[in-house]
Parts: structure tokens; C-alpha cells; sequence
């Protein structure tokens, strides 16, 4: 992920601080530069990218300050700050309750990996015990129950859909409705993949989620995503209550910078990461220990204030 | 206070100096419109290149000069050396009795079996029956999409207004069977109902994954389509120049001929979710010299476009 890969380069830019004789602005540059290149290839948002660049700077001011090594301290640990910051929102990540009926609903882009990441939470969860169950709300792309169906019948979980129905509302709310008297723990309901330049799309996400009342809806997000995500990510925000953001296709070559704007513009953890299409690629995501591991990372160690 | 007259008297040459803040904002500027890191420096590298020591016009400033010739840069990356034609082609081939094939590859979810089924709309639209081979027998629901595009292409286009003729026709064995051997069979099955068109839907697959990258070449190589598209979409960031560098890489090393085919062409699909952040244009024809033969525009079969160079140069140096 991408601030797994960036460890290394912005290790070595940080080197750039601790190698040279006097910290003045034109070393701080370079590194800033050095780490600014490095997220803008990984394809962070360049306004988020910009940002980290204007806050390192502004932490500093070389006219009022003596001291190398307080200027080296003050400058690597706010560069730390700054990244933390675009993967951790802050917010803890929603968690369902045992014993009662948690409805997660799924949103996002077409082909970001919605329907296939659905069926790897429903596994993780049926595997933790789970009573697990599926429902495609996706009436609009051809073969879409054909798809979630044939997921869950390999991986033995229940699911409700329909090939007559048009209307996702009504198999949502169907489905939720008969999946709770049934007393599933962890309901989960597929969507049509949306975008907010169409509207329509957008009021049917907020109808079939006022029908089935979310616990926590997922926004689902590709890890080869560019620049638009941030636009596309705060528009679903802004529609409905995206609380979690999954990155799908981790297991390219991408690192899925693009894809954490989502978690600034929605403001909600990665909770998943996908990796790969099987059922079983699929990892839990936790912000804080992953991001102490960044933190842990050889010269990196020991730089950010206790 | 001069100062803002400089522009206006006399002429003068440009240097890399004169040009390097300008150049550095545009730079952002285009990476802000999604092309990627490295092809947005190249392109304003190569600016820089052809603008020094050239004598600027009296009324002319740097920024404008700058702005022309990455205009000009630009329009240039995105106009084809070479035309896809494929109705001419495909008429051609059917003069010849035989079918003309094309093949859609490209990484997961980006629309390949949508935009195969919009141009198979569009082809039937032109008189041209069509098979559609199903060789992505991976992916759950793969088959049955293409089976639903069949049923609804066919209801917009019934036999009875065709002479009887069923325009689109399935060719599918199933899932886990071998991709490459079901294209065969779908091209012979073609060749002997005389249908005009073969497109050949494939599995989604990472640049990376060498498995599934030697199964495309390899259906590649005993098919020789005569046309290979590679589809991508307009969201793609960074990712779109390793996803085609890689693919050519595939094709090319897993080939026995001496000279490997590669892809032909681009379609690049979702071009409706991106607003004016158009950049992975650029990058895919920066990459791959090739052609973007369609634009997806959207989730139906009418929303297939032609690009339009100009208007897509011009959404992405406007601020
Ligand atoms: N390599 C890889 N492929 C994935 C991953 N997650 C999903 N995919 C693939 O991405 C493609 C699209 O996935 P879907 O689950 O159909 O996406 P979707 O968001 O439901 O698509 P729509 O419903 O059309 O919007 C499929 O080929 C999946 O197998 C992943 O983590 N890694
Ligand atoms: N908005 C928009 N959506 C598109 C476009 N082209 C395809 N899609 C949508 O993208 C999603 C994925 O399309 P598919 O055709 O299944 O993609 P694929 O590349 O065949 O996917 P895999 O076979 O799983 O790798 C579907 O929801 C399509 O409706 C387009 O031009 N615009
Ligand atoms: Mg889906
Ligand atoms: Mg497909």
C-alpha cells in the first residue's frame, strides 16, 4: 500500500536532513520535493499533496530558530503528521454488534470491485461465525445477480436478489426485511455501481438506503484510481453516510494513493484492503497499527514526539 | 514599473530559465488533470526542448508561448498516425469469406465486456452480424452478462428486420474451460455460419500477474485477431502507463513470431465520470503510440464516442 512503498523513499529523503551540515531551507526543498515526487507518483491527490507540502513548511521558520537538531525533529515529525494524517481520519472504525442484525450496505464507482469485495466480507464474517447473508440490490448491470449468486453458492451463504424485480429499492428492503426476521447478524447489500455526474444514480443510492436503514455503508474504491477520486468520493459523501472505505486491487501494481483521498473527502478508515479475486483475498485493515509500523520503520524510529 | 512593459520591446530568446516557472506550473496543472507523473514531465521537458533559443514575438509572453506549443504537444499525442477502420476492415474480410476478429483485454473492471457489447450495437447497427465468444470463464457472472447483452441486442435488433438472420449470437462453454482454445472454436464456428464479426471477450487481469498475462498471449498467438484492444479507464492515475507497457511487454515476450502482435488500439471507457480531469488520454497514447479508437461515455449501448482530440486537449490545459 502506498505508504508501505513510500517508506523507503521517504527514509531516504529524511537522510537528506540528517546528511547535511546545516538544515537551511534549500535542504528542506529538496526533501519536500523528494517526498511530494514520490506521493505524486503513487498518485495521492496533488492538492492533499500541496497541503502536506504548505503545513511542513509552515512549522518551520529558519529566521527565529537555532539548533540543527531541533530543526531536524521539528521538520521529521511533522512530516510524519502530515502523513499520518491521509490515512488516519481520525475516526474509529464502525464495528458490528453480536446478537442483533447489522445491515452493511456497499456504494461506489462501476467496476471498483463492489460485488466481488461484498461476497469476501460476507466469508470473513460467516469464517468468524458469523450468521452472514448477501442481497443483490444491483438491478441495472447485466448478469449482477448471476454474479453475487454464484459467489455465494461457492462460498455456502445465503442470498436474496431476483431476475424479475427492476427495482432496487424494493429487493433491498425485501431483502433486509427478511433477513432480519430471520435474525442474520450481518447483512450485506450489493448496489449498482454509480457516478455523481448522473443524478439519477445518486437518488437511488439515498432511496435504497433510506429503505434498509444502514449500520455502516462502505465505500469501495480501486486502487489504480488517479485524481478523480476526491471529487467522486466526496460527492458519495455528501449523498449518503459512507462510513468505511475498502481499496480493491491492491494486489496490482498499484499503491492506492489516489484511492486514500476517499478517506480525507469521506473522512472514514480503511477498514479492508483487497487483494486479489478470490474469496480469500481480502485483508483487515487497521489504521493505527499500520500506522505505527510506518513509524517503526528503521531510521524512522524514534522521531516523532513522545 | 518597466517592468510589465519587458514583453512588448524587442524580441527576445527564450531559455530553459525563462520558461522553468511556467513550465512547473503547467506541470501541476496536468497532473491535477490526471496524466501521469512522469509523462507530464517528459511533455514539458520536450516543450522545453523545442521552445529554446527560439525568439519569442514582440507581443507574445512566455506563459502563452509555453501554453501553445504544450497545446500543440498535446493534440499531437492525441491524434493517430495510423486510422482504426473497422468497418472498412471487417467489410474487406467478409469479401474474403472469412471473419474479422477482435479481441478486448485490459485489468479488471474496467468495461471490456460492456464497451464489446456497445460496439457489437454498433456493428450490428451496420449490417454486420456478430458472435460474441465468452472467454472470460473465470469470473462469476461473465457468462450470463454477455448472455443478457445477447438477449437485449437481439430484441433491438430482431431477425424479422434482418431477412430472418439472427444478428448476435453467443459462443460459450462454461466457466474454468481454456480462453484461447474457445476463441478457436468461436472464429470456426464463425467461419462456417458465415458471421461477419468475432468479438472476444476476456478476463480481466493484473499487468503483473504472469499466469493470466501468458494466457492472453497465448490466445493471442493462435488466433492472431485481427484487431486487439486494449480497453482502460479515464480513471486510471499513474497505473495507466505500467498497465500498457506491460501488456505490450507480455504479448511481445510470450510470442513465436517475429513480429509480435500487440495492442492496436485503445478504448478508453468511463470518460463520463471524470469531469475535465482527462488526462489518462494522454498517458495511455503518450505510452503506447496507439490510438483511441472508442471513448466509453456511459452505461449504455449508444454511449460510444469517437475522441475528439481538441476538445479533450482543451479540457485539460483550461483552468
Ligand atoms: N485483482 C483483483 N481484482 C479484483 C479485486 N476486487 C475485485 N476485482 C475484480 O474487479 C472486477 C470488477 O469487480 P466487481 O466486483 O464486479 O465490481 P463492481 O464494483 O461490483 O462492478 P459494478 O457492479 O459493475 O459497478 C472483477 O473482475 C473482479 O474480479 C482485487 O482485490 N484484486
Ligand atoms: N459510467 C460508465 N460506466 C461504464 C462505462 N463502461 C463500462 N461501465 C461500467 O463499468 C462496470 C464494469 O464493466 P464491465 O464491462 O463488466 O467491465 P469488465 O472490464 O468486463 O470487468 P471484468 O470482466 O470483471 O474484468 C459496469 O458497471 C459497467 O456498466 C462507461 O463508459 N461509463
Ligand atoms: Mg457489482
Ligand atoms: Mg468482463
Amino acid at each position: 500500500m502506498v505508504l508501505a512503498d513510500l517508506g523507503r523513499k521517504i527514509t531516504s529523503a529524511l537522510k537528506l536532513l540528517s546528511n547535511a551540515t546545516i538544515i537551511n531551507e534549500e535542504v528542506l526543498n529538496e526533501m519536500l520535493k523528494e517526498i511530494c515526487t514520490a506521493l505524486i507518483q503513487a498518485d495521492v491527490n496533488i492538492k492533499l499533496v500541496k497541503q502536506l507540502r504548505e503545513n511542513v513548511r509552515s512549522v518551520i521558520d529558519f529566521d527565529e530558530m537555532a539548533g540543527g537538531l531541533n530543526k531536524r525533529r521539528m521538520i521529521q515529525s511533522a512530516v510524519f503528521k502530515e502523513l499520518v494524517k491521509l490515512i488516519d481520519p481520525g475516526v474509529k472504525a464502525w464495528q458490528p454488534t453480536k446478537g442483533k442484525s447489522n445491515v452493511i450496505m456497499f456504494v461506489g464507482l462501476q467496476g471498483s470491485g463492489k460485488t466481488t469485495t461484498c461476497s469476501k466480507l460476507a466469508f470473513y464474517y460467516q469464517k468468524k461465525g458469523w450468521k452472514t447473508c448477501l442481497i443483490c440490490a444491483d438491478t441495472f448491470r447485466a448478469g449482477a445477480f448471476d454474479q453475487l449468486k454464484q459467489n455465494a453458492t461457492k462460498a455456502r451463504i445465503p442470498f436474496y436478489g431476483s431476475y424479475t424485480e427492476i427495482d432496487p429499492v424494493i429487493i433491498a428492503r425485501e431483502g433486509v426485511e427478511k433477513f432480519r426476521l430471520e435474525n442474520f447478524e450481518i447483512i450485506i447489500v450489493d448496489t449498482s455501481g454509480r457516478h455523481k455526474q448522473e443524478d439519477s444514480l445518486f437518488e437511488e443510492m439515498l432511496e435504497v438506503s433510506n429503505a434498509v436503514d444502514p449500520d455502516n455503508i462502505v465505500f469501495v474504491m480501486d486502487a489504480s484510481i488517479g485524481q478523480a477520486c476526491e471529487a467522486q468520493a466526496r460527492a458519495f459523501k455528501e449523498k449518503v453516510d459512507v462510513a468505511s472505505v475498502i481499496i480493491t486491487k491492491l494486489d496490482s501494481h498499484a499503491k492506492g494513493g489516489g484511492a486514500l483521498s476517499a478517506v480525507a473527502a469521506t473522512k472514514s478508515p480503511v477498514i479492508f484492503i483487497g487483494t486479489g479475486e478470490h474469496i480469500d483475498d481480502f485483508e483487515s485493515f487497521k489504521v493505527q497499527p499500520f500506522v505505527s509500523k510506518l513509524l517503526g520503520m528503521g531510521d524512522i524510529e524514534g522521531l516523532i514526539d513522545k | 514599473m518597466f517592468s510589465m512593459f519587458r514583453n512588448l520591446v524587442g524580441s527576445k530568446t527564450l531559455t530553459k530559465e525563462d520558461m522553468q516557472s511556467v513550465l512547473e506550473k503547467m506541470k501541476d496543472h496536468i497532473i491535477a488533470k490526471n496524466v501521469a507523473a512522469d509523462i507530464a514531465q517528459k511533455l514539458c521537458d520536450s516543450v522545453a526542448t523545442k521552445l529554446e533559443g527560439k525568439v519569442l514575438g514582440t507581443f507574445s509572453s512566455v506563459t502563452s508561448t509555453v501554453k501553445n506549443t504544450l497545446n500543440e504537444s498535446c493534440v499531437q499525442i492525441l491524434s493517430p498516425r495510423r486510422r482504426v477502420d473497422i468497418l472498412r476492415d471487417a467489410m474487406e474480410a467478409k469479401q474474403h469469406n472469412r471473419p474479422y476478429n477482435i479481441v478486448f483485454c485490459g485489468v479488471n473492471g474496467v468495461g471490456k465486456s460492456t464497451n464489446l457489447a456497445k460496439i457489437c450495437f454498433w456493428l450490428v447497427e451496420n449490417g454486420f452480424r456478430v458472435l460474441i465468444a465468452a472467454c472470460d470463464t473465470f469470473r462469476a457472472g461473465a457468462v450470463e452478462q454477455l448472455r443478457t447483452h445477447t438477449r437485449k441486442l437481439n430484441v433491438l435488433h430482431p431477425a424479422e428486420k434482418h431477412n430472418g438472420q439472427q444478428m448476435v449470437q453467443l459462443y460459450e462453454k462454461g466457466y474454468g474451460k481454456d480462453a484461447a482454445g474457445i476463441a478457436m472454436e468461436a472464429i470456426r464456428y464463425a467461419q462456417d455460419t458465415h458471421i461477419d464479426i468475432v468479438l472476444i471477450d476476456t478476463a480481466g487481469r493484473m499487468q503483473d500477474n504472469e499466469p493470466l498475462m501468458k494466457a492472453l498471449a497465448k490466445l493471442i498467438n493462435v488466433n492472431n485477431p485481427d484487431l486487439v484492444l486494449f480497453v482502460g479507464e479515464a480513471l486510471v492515475g499513474n497505473e495507466a502507463v505500467d498497465q500498457l507497457t506491460k501488456f505490450n511487454q507480455a504479448l511481445a515476450d510470450n510470442s513465436n513470431m517475429t513480429n509480435p502482435r500487440l495492442i492496436d488500439g485503445i478504448i478508453l471507457t468511463k470518460f463520463d465520470t471524470i469531469d475535465d480531469k482527462v488526462g489518462a488520454a494522454i498517458s495511455m497514447t503518450y505510452t503506447t503510440g496507439q490510438p483511441i479508437v472508442f471513448v466509453g461515455t456511459g452505461q449504455t449501448y449508444t454511449d460510444l464516442r469517437n475522441l475528439n482530440a481538441k476538445a479533450v486537449v482543451h479540457a485539460l490545459l483550461r483552468a
